[in-house]
């Protein structure tokens, strides 16, 4: 067993785990964030996508003692702190880019990540993003829009001056 | 906060700073699995497909992923394809690098995958290689004997197998950066947008006018490696390039890759793919907005 210290949703959280555990694991169960979800465990899906160091990875294929140093943000790290949805949550849910959820929380911080280096993106900007991300609900038709609406409330937000 | 994780039976992993530390850890455990992006390793490992009683990261080793400017290139085996493809002055002189890193995986993957994962998995499909190959980059081997250089050409032994001894890495490749009438290009066809290739060819053309004085051409998931396509390239080399040429370069690509068939496509059409798409490559390369 090894200790680690991680650095997840800006909080520092002691654990002690196997090796070679992966982030996935370390997250939904000591950590206690089962917004992540785990779908093929193959980094196909990117159900289990979190962002690290700002860059989004599958958590299945990252070993935890990978992130120390490092920061990670998982879907819960996205609420603000009266748990306001940030608006990329917000334009899924008005979007109608959820059906079943499972895959949402992948897509969201796939969409998140996008719009963190390119804050307005093309529908195939969004669908080059997204290529990681599997929904076997939807036509994915919804899942683009509700990542442009998503943009769009972001550049109003910042124009509004408050932050999204 | 202190809490316990369970996982299965997880080897040792370890995570050393520099390539000192790593060669001590590897010859102290000769069967420990070098990882670095673990995009491959890992979902090897979860397929059972082999157990070593220890994982010797590479992510830490600093030294790994630097990238270097210069008449020949120097870019670490650490080097990430997401950081490969943010680099605007590589990017503008291998631009084929990044038309290839863009088809590598997804956003995810590409975040922790690296050049030197992709090369030493020795898949006969990694995205990297045919452009690399065009390039003529070569490979460069450190152990804690000191350090070697080859083609890359002659690092690829087969499927899975490459020139790395016991107690070597890949620490970098060197690239020179391509002449001024110099162009290339990689086309990737795959089942649907993100899937490994079915078959991919990397064009690299120089031109003196309308005429072709040098071709180079690399093919993926058309031979047991990746490989260079020398009757191809023999075909193209000193013609204009007009149709009978390239009516000629398909029939070669057809008769010189080695397909197999799998669950991805038959090798009769990876055959024609091979092909077409070298057929599509030149006539990219000499479009009048190419040039
Ligand atoms: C969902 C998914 C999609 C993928 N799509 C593609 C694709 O489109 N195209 C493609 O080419 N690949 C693809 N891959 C395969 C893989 O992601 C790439 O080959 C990647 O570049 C491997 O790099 P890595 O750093 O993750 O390698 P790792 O998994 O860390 O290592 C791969 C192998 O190389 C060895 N190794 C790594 N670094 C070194 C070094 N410096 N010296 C010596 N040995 C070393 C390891 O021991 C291991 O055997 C995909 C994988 C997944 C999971």
């Amino acid at each position: 067993m090894i200790d680690l210290e991680l650095t997840v949703n800006g909080e520092l959280a002691r654990v002690r785990v196997e090796p070679g555990a992966r982030l996935l694991d370390v997250l939904r169960g000591p950590l206690g964030l089962p917004g992540t979800k785990e779908g093929c465990g193959n980094g196909e899906c990117g159900a289990c996508t979190v962002l690290v160091a700002g860059r989004p990875v599958c958590a299945c294929l990252t070993p935890a003692a990978e992130v120390e140093g490092l920061e990670v943000l998982t879907v819960e790290g996205l609420v603000g702190p009266g748990g306001d949805l940030s608006a990329v949550q917000r334009a899924f849910v008005e979007g109608g880019g959820v059906q079943c959820g499972f895959c949402t929380p992948g897509m969201v911080m796939s969409v998140h990540a996008l719009l963190e280096r390119n804050p307005d993106p093309t529908p195939e900007d969004v669908r080059e993003a997204l290529t990681g991300n599997l929904c076997r609900c939807t036509g994915y038709a919804q899942i683009v829009e509700s990542a442009l609406l998503a943009a769009r409330k972001r550049r109003e937000a910042r124009e509004g001056g408050d932050r999204a | 906060m202190s809490e316990e994780v369970r996982m299965p039976a997880s080897p040792e992993y370890h995570r050393p700073r520099s390539l000192e530390e790593a060669w001590r850890l590897l010859e102290a455990q000769p069967d420990a699995r070098l990882v670095a992006g673990g995009t491959d390793v890992l979902v090897r490992l979860r397929e059972g497909r082999y157990h070593p009683p220890a994982l010797v990261s590479l992510r830490r080793v600093e030294s790994l992923r630097r990238i270097e400017p210069g008449r020949a290139w120097t870019i670490g085996a650490g080097v990430s394809v997401a950081e490969l493809l943010e680099h605007r002055e590589l990017a503008a002189v291998f631009p084929v690098l990044v038309e290839a890193g863009r088809r590598l995986g997804s956003a995810q993957i590409r975040s922790a995958a690296t050049v030197g994962g992709n090369l030493c998995n020795a898949s006969p499909c990694a995205d990297l290689a045919p452009p690399l190959l065009v390039l003529e980059a070569r490979a460069l081997i450190a152990s804690a004997a000191g350090e070697r250089e080859v083609p890359l050409s002659e690092f690829f032994l087969g499927p899975r197998r490459t020139a790395l001894g016991p107690g070597e890495l890949l620490s970098a490749l060197r690239v020179e950066a391509p002449p001024a009438g110099a162009r290339a290009t990689f086309l990737k066809q795959g089942r649907v947008r993100m899937d490994i290739a079915l078959a991919s060819v990397a064009v690299r053309l120089e031109l003196e006018g309308a005429r072709c004085v040098e071709a180079r051409v690399a093919a993926g998931s058309l031979a047991p490696t990746p490989t260079r396509l020398g009757e191809v390239e023999a075909s193209l080399a000193g013609t204009e390039l007009d149709e009978a040429t390239l009516a000629r370069a398909r029939a070669a690509a057809e008769r010189e890759v080695r397909p197999i068939t799998d669950v991805r496509a038959s090798a009769d059409y990876r055959r024609h793919l091979a092909g077409a798409l070298v057929v599509r490559a030149v006539r990219a390369l000499t479009r009048p907005e190419a040039r």
